[in-house]
């Protein structure tokens, strides 16, 4: 009877070691988790760094590359987070967190504006039988790739394709009214000086710009009528060449310059107001 | 049973460790993140190693790490605490030396190297040519051209000599020639900094504008004589001030282009610094 209680009571302290041995490493994580939700990410990432180190179960390793990625990702170090992210995609054993690792890589690059590079990731993604029913998801972060590459047709063409997203439809859809035309403001100003300005917005400055042709084209025109050519030559090359090519130069900077107005407006907007999910 | 309980001990204490902040295994994970290059953390973890233990390698991976991200005065007062009775006592001092090296603070190195003051014997070569560097590099108080280039090997002297012709005596412009020049001739000062085109135009700008005003005059024309009187004495003052400044706009791309060409020289070679994994 009493080696049996010798025997029961050694089991014990073994099952107790174990178990222990595990705990220290759970509580290391949750330490972990907490400083993670505190947003003191250097520090977590330690922790999920140390978890890890001594513990390296497959089970543990997607789940923590996740989080020290996302550490990275809020602290804006892109690389890093892309390369845990991979790892997570790696490691996972399931294809919803393969899913979402390749989803956040997608969000990584639309952040630090590779573009091309968030493009391909979503057609990989799309082209992958495993997630075809998440169709929908993969072409919303299509769309914030367009928009973060200031290409709000684009956008607006992907987000209409699904209703859940209207409201960033007609957000792209403002934009694209909002915006100007580049070319047409630079054409508009060689037919009529000044006119592409006013047509950026910018009305005092079309005024003036039109009021200095037509001052310095009086005086070029008076030259050559008065018949003085030099001096009709020195005012039309010196003075009005200046003034014209220089509304032309102006026109095309306002539009671009409005166009950058309209265009961080709407990302402003999508930053601070917009409460769906964001990269 | 009992070996049952052991080899649970044995598991704890390799895979799943139960006291994680031991200092055997804040030491092993210190290595680990070290050998990741992620120094910033690997130098907490050291430095809570080394509060219960000296270890002379975890002390060097400590100094390292400051000295790896650009801590350079913790690395140096870190690699000191190695000279004396470390086994890693000569390579702290190349790496002291190399703290003061990448710290930029070139007196300090050349005032130590001089002296011979923690100087690394095994590394003697190594040192010679640091210290070669940080004149090259510094462009002060320049030795003779001997001392300079005698630690480096023959096929790399030619361009040591090259650089030390150019720093003793560089092929400057003189800005005051320059400006004479281009008062005896409209853009001769230009031509001489190497300037043909700007000073070609600067040439005909003044002799067509000079010209134009001579004309006019004699035509009785006399405002516009004067205009292209003073178009012209604006052609010429702007050619005279403009090729002093050309002289110093060359100074400063020669200087440049020179600073870039050394540094790129000593960078591609990793500075001549043996590779040493510890």
């Amino acid at each position: 009877m009493f080696r049996i209680r010798k025997y029961f009571v050694l089991f014990g302290i073994f099952c107790l070691q174990t178990i222990y041995s595990q705990n220290s490493v759970e509580t290391q994580l949750a330490w972990a988790d907490k400083l993670f939700a505190s947003n003191q990410y250097f520090d977590a990432i330690t922790e999920y760094k140390r978890v890890l180190f001594f513990d390296n179960r497959n089970e543990l390793k997607a789940k923590i590359y996740f989080k020290i990625a996302k550490c990275y990702k809020a602290g804006a170090h892109l690389d890093e987070a892309i390369n845990f992210f991979a790892s997570v995609g790696k490691n996972a054993t399931n294809d919803s967190t393969i899913f979402s690792a390749k989803l956040e890589i997608i969000r990584c690059n639309i952040l630090r504006k590779t573009t091309e590079r968030a493009l391909q990731l979503c057609n990989e993604l799309e082209k992958d039988g495993r997630f075809a029913s998440n169709k929908n998801e993969i072409n919303y972060w299509r769309g914030w790739t367009y928009m973060f590459a200031d290409d709000w047709e684009s956008a607006s063409k992907i987000f209409g394709e699904s209703p859940a997203d209207k409201e960033l439809k007609l957000l792209c859809n403002q934009v694209i009214d909002a915006k100007v035309s580049v070319t047409f403001a630079t054409v508009i100003s060689y037919i009529l000086p000044g006119s592409g300005q006013i047509y950026s917005g910018k009305i005092l400055s079309g005024l003036m710009s039109l009021a200095w042709n037509l001052a310095a084209g009086y005086f070029t025109v008076n030259a050559f009528i008065a018949n003085r050519a030099f001096d009709g030559i020195v005012i039309g090359e010196l003075v009005w060449l200046r003034f014209y090519r220089g509304n032309i130069e102006n026109a095309k900077n306002f539009a671009v310059e409005k166009n950058f107005e309209v265009s961080n407006k709407a990302l402003k907007f999508l930053q601070n107001e917009y409460r769906g999910l964001k990269p | 049973m009992l070996i049952l309980i052991s080899s649970a001990k044995l598991f704890a204490q390799s895979g799943a460790q139960e006291d994680l902040f031991s200092p055997n295994n804040r030491l092993k994970f210190a290595n680990h993140l070290y050998s990741e290059k992620d120094y910033l953390r690997a130098i907490g973890e050291y430095k809570d190693f080394l509060k219960s233990t000296d270890n002379d390698t975890a002390r060097f991976r400590f100094a390292n790490s400051f000295l790896r991200i650009g801590r350079y005065d913790e690395a140096a007062q870190n690699f000191k605490i190695l000279f004396i009775g470390s086994k890693l006592e000569e390579e702290a001092k190349l790496f002291y030396y190399q703290s003061l090296f990448f710290s930029k603070d070139f007196n300090a190195f050349q005032s130590n190297y001089d002296s011979r003051l923690n100087f690394p014997q095994k590394y003697s070569l190594t040192l010679d040519r640091l210290n070669s560097a940080t004149y090259f590099l510094s462009k002060t108080n320049l030795p003779s051209e001997a001392v300079l280039i005698k630690p480096f090997e023959d096929s790399l002297q030619t361009k040591l000599i090259y650089f030390y012709q150019m720093m003793k005596n560089p092929p400057k412009k003189n800005p005051v020639t320059a400006a004479l020049l281009s008062a005896a001739i409209p853009g001769a000062g230009k031509v001489y900094t190497g300037e043909l085109t700007d000073g070609l135009i600067a040439f005909g700008a003044t002799l067509l504008s000079g010209f134009l005003a001579v004309n006019n005059f004699q035509h009785d024309h006399n405002f516009r004589g004067w205009l292209f009187t003073g178009l012209t004495a604006f052609f010429y003052g702007g050619s005279i001030y403009g090729s002093a400044a050309s002289a110093q706009i060359y100074n400063a791309r020669l200087r440049f282009n020179l600073d870039s060409e050394i540094k790129i020289f000593f960078e591609e070679r990793n500075y001549f610094l043996p590779k040493i994994d510890l």
